[in-house]
């Protein structure tokens, strides 16, 4: 109980310590902050003198800490290759000292403290960059002053801090500037963390700073008031709680690290904003995929919607339904056999349910796949073949025959569809780069098969695949299609084509080179299945009554 | 602005494999950070072994100092020029590298002026090297610091990786609970691998290199029967959750393994250790035959198998064949990936390249190939390394077969996902 309330107290005195920190922007204010810093000592050995009973438990408590930090640090503690380095603190330059390390010149082993986990966590979150080492404090010196010789001009790069318990970084996305200037200019910036628990867990959080070098202090500055200071003389970081809140601390943070590095950032995406991207991206991701599990079709008229994939051979139909069920189930599956061939590869209809995970509920839509458009007659999807499609009458895996379609007196057909049955939302879907190469005989038949959707009254999107540049399509919010698209001539193209609304024109890549999953390409993905949804409740809503 | 080198990737790589170096990490570029003795120094001393690189119109010519900038030291330091695809070379010193950049009486067999952007080589340097003339002038110096990608620490986290991908199989269970053991088929031209991988798995699991199925570079193939390879996790562990079945390879001749023995594998009709024969695809009434096949009998996966290093000869008729079966196997709604094995053979590539495989140009060209040639989506292409002259596992190898078999659980839960509801009513 008492040491409760010691910790409530101790919480109470952290808004005050915040609220009396300012900034070091003139000598006059240091001296200021130096005077102000004698008279808290004073009240705080005050307050200790005045609660003797208690000052014996505090002491208990911080020795404790003490005794914990201590033992953590001796547990963490990680080989290091340049053990035995003994750096001489009192001076601006170190000494080196002989090391255990030596490589096979006899030199010291200039190799990262990073490792290799947290290097691949980094790399991931850049976006699929590699880190190269520029500069190791224990090999060439605490001041930042060689450090900016060696780490100016050197593009993005990323400072890695190493604590006892924690390592911080600090990625910059412009170059350090020269000694004696200062970063000015707002750059793109992150702060992150690693904490040496049981299981690596990395969290990042992104702001602008710009950067200062002043004497022995490198700041990096967030804002007025908020800003990450490293001291070279004492080896301190300091984090503000404000800033060090996402990152989650709950107290001005400082400590001493042992050592830093910092590394160039190569690989990233050469675009404006790509970095706030990223930043977005996670979240964004999870937001979609969260809202459309919750889905349900409007006014609960049906258990699950079914969209219908029509279009070209080669166009993605397969692959589109491949990469929908990869994102829900966490990696890259192959359910629907995709590949490049002259005739379609798909030449069952299928209606492919998915599930949320691999052992979840099914999720409230389904896809189906049908046999691609040939524009030839006799070859490819029968256009006779629609209105049943459409109506719900054909069941799950049936044979399709180009040249002649599905009739009543089939096995299976389905005579008495219900709404469940039907087709809710038909995607018509087309490479994006072969939308000027479409024939005329193609575009024929796709209006054929438009005019029997038309009549059916399904509401309709088209979905553009094979973008080779998910960055370029979205608003940096992704809420809206972005002005400067740069494939707006292809939704223009479709929108006079078809007659489809450009905001039901979609724009994606789907998973078929790639190894791993990217957000920016969930987005795309879960994005247009969206829009899907909202078709499929405008077709529900405009049903008569039954 | 980005910082980045004027080498390709294959200049970059001929450079690493010529001096014994796995990595460069450019540390000064001088159209960026200023044609300056100073500057260099500033940013490349106490970096550990270094390459220093020019750039002329017409040669890339430069310096390897291992050790590198630290002061007093006098170190041998190689020089070399590239010629096309080669490299030349002539040896200097022992003496101060520093000096490479100021002319004196000690050094006159190789001078690089940063502020006139101009090299001076000796006569005989010259020739050694190649080079048209003594004086060239030069347009950029980049200096880069050489490394090992197979440190300790890459070997630790490969290790950790590795740990945690065998977890991951030992643990899998197949969709739906449907069968206890997915049956993988390796299918593909004679040598190309296949009873490799088998073995490279179960070396994997077992904790050293094993040869249970018989492999050989015999054109007739090694493998005539059919063998359904159960691998146990350790030397008397547990069954693991997958069954490698393992066909003879393909071959250009007809009657050899038919279109309709592999059908019949796929739908589980054929027992373990089978004896193909050329003359009579196996049918009802053989003694083996299995008449009714329950699920965990069939093939979950087909994993087409392809040498990196014998791909590029297949035969007109093989290429066909290929793509015949592909086709059936789509009609059975069979879910495909592919294994590019012995990936190690193919130009330039070293063991430290494994790490990053599909970053490797020669890789790229290989993959690509396949996707044109034969349909195959890129992302479902898988490299590993097969176990040759090794008796003992590297980590780096067994991470990229694991991650390969790992991929092929993930298609056979596809598989069983799209099953129609009347077939998994079979029990198990």
């Amino acid at each position: 109980m008492a040491l409760l309330w010691l910790w409530c107290r101790s919480a109470a005195i952290a808004p005050i310590q915040t609220l009396a920190w300012e900034p070091l922007y003139a000598s006059g204010a240091a001296l200021q902050k130096a005077k102000k810093d004698r008279k808290k000592k004073k009240e705080r050995k005050r307050n200790l003198s005045v609660e003797g009973v208690l000052c014996c438990d505090m002491f208990v408590t911080l020795s404790f800490t003490f005794l914990s930090l201590k033992q953590a640090a001796l547990i963490s503690a990680e080989p290091s290759p340049n053990r035995g380095c003994s750096i001489n603190q009192s001076r601006e330059y170190s000494i080196y000292a002989p090391s255990n390390s030596e490589n096979r010149y006899g030199t010291m082993e200039v190799t990262p403290r990073l490792t290799w986990n947290e290097e691949k966590s980094l790399q991931k979150l850049l976006g699929n960059v590699s880190l190269r080492l520029l500069y190791k404090s224990s090999v060439h010196g605490n001041s930042f002053g060689t450090m900016l010789n060696k780490c100016s001009c050197q593009g993005s790069t990323i400072l890695m801090v190493y604590l006892p318990n924690n390592v911080f970084g600090i990625f910059v996305l412009e170059s350090y500037p020269e000694m004696s200037e200062h970063l000015k200019k707002p750059t793109t910036s992150f702060l992150l963390s690693f904490q040496k628990n049981k299981i690596m867990e990395m969290t990042a959080a992104f702001f602008n700073s710009t950067v200062d070098l002043i004497d022995n202090k490198l700041r990096f500055n967030f804002s007025q008031v908020q800003y990450v200071l490293l001291r070279s003389n004492t080896q301190n970081i300091f984090i503000p709680r404000l800033l060090g809140e996402k990152l989650g601390l709950t107290y001005d943070f400082k400590s001493q690290y042992t050592e830093y590095e910092v590394f160039r950032v190569e690989g990233m995406k050469d675009e404006p904003g790509y970095i706030n991207r990223i930043a977005g991206a996670t979240p964004h991701r999870d937001s979609l995929l969260a809202e459309l599990r919750a889905y349900r079709p409007y006014a609960d008229l049906v258990s699950e919607i079914r969209i219908l994939l029509l279009g070209p051979v080669g166009s993605g139909k397969s692959s589109f339904f491949n990469s929908v069920k990869s994102i829900f189930r966490g990696h890259l599956t192959r359910q629907a056999i995709v590949g490049s061939d002259i005739s379609s590869i798909t030449e069952k209809y299928r209606i492919y349910s998915i599930k949320d995970e691999k052992d979840g509920k099914s999720l409230p839509f389904m896809l189906c796949d049908s046999m691609g458009l040939n524009e030839k007659d006799g070859v490819g999807l029968c256009v006779d073949d629609i209105p049943h499609i459409l109506k719900g009458c054909m069941p799950d895996r049936y044979q399709f025959n180009p040249q002649k379609p599905i009739t009543p007196k089939h096995p299976t057909f389905i005579t008495s569809p219900s709404l469940n049955h039907r087709i809710h939302c038909v995607a018509y879907v087309f490479d994006i780069n072969s939308i000027d190469n479409l024939s005329f005989q193609m575009l024929a038949k796709v209006k054929q098969v438009q005019k029997e959707v038309l009549k059916c009254g399904v509401s309709q999107v088209a979905l553009l695949t094979k973008v080779n540049n998910c960055n370029g399509v979205l608003q940096d919010n992704f809420l809206q299609m972005s002005e400067s698209m740069i494939y707006k001539s292809q939704v223009r193209d479709v929108n006079m084509m078809l007659g489809i609304p450009k905001s039901n024109i979609l724009v994606v890549e789907n998973y078929a080179s790639e190894r791993e999953m990217d957000p920016l390409q969930d987005i795309l993905i879960l994005s247009a299945l969206k829009q899907m949804t909202r078709a499929a409740d405008d077709f529900l809503e405009d049903l008569p009554l039954e | 602005m980005a910082v980045t080198t004027c080498l390709t990737w294959m200049q970059e790589k001929h450079l690493k494999t010529y001096f014994g170096e796995e990595q460069f990490s450019l540390l000064y570029k001088a159209s960026v950070h200023g044609f300056s003795k100073e500057k260099l120094l500033d940013r490349c001393s106490h970096q550990g072994s270094i390459l220093t690189v020019i750039y002329n119109e017409y040669h890339i010519l430069g310096a390897y100092m291992p050790g590198g900038y630290l002061g007093e030291l006098d170190i041998s330091i190689t020089l070399f020029a590239f010629q096309e695809t080669e490299i030349s070379k002539c040896e200097i010193g022992p003496l101060n590298p520093c000096l490479l950049f100021s002319g004196n009486n000690i050094n006159s067999q190789f001078i690089i002026n940063l502020e006139k952007k101009a090299v001076v080589t000796s006569v005989t340097t010259m020739e050694k090297l190649g080079l048209p003339q003594c004086c060239m002038s030069f347009k950029e110096c980049e200096v880069f610091r050489c490394e090992d990608l197979l440190d300790k620490r890459s070997v630790d986290g490969i290790i950790e990786l590795k740990e945690s991908l065998m977890s991951t199989i030992r643990t899998y269970k197949p969709y739906g609970g449907l069968v206890h053991q997915i049956q993988i088929l390796l299918l593909g031209p004679i040598g190309a691998g296949k009873s490799s991988f088998f073995n490279a798995v179960k070396s994997v699991f077992r904790g050293h290199v094993t040869n249970q199925a018989l492999v050989g570079s015999d054109i007739t193939g090694v493998s005539e029967k059919y063998r359904r390879y159960v691998v146990k996790d350790g030397k008397d562990g547990d069954p693991l959750p997958f069954i490698l079945c393992d066909l003879p390879g393909l071959s250009e001749k007809e009657g050899r393994l038919c279109l309709d023995d592999i059908l019949s594998v796929l739908k589980g009709h054929v027992a373990d250790r089978y004896q193909f024969n050329s003359m009579n695809p196996v049918k009802p009434g053989h003694g083996d035959y299995i008449c009714y096949p329950l699920l965990k009998d069939r093939i979950h996966c087909v994993a087409f198998v392809f040498s990196a290093y014998s791909v590029h000869c297949l035969s007109d008729e093989m290429v066909e064949k290929i793509k015949r079966i592909r086709k059936e196997l789509i009609k059975c709604g069979m879910v495909q990936v592919v294994l590019l094995t012995h990936v190690d053979t193919l130009d330039l590539i070293t063991k430290g390249d494994l790490i990053d495989i599909y970053k490797c140009v020669p890789v790229k060209l290989k993959l690509e190939e396949l996707h044109r040639e034969f349909g195959f989506p890129l992302s479902d292409i898988f490299v590993v390394s097969n176990y040759s002259s090794e008796w003992e596992l590297e980590p780096v190898k067994d991470v990229l077969i694991l991650s390969a078999l790992r991929q092929m659980l993930w298609a056979a839960d596809d598989f069983l996902e799209d099953l129609p509801l009347e077939e998994t009513n079979r029990g198990v």
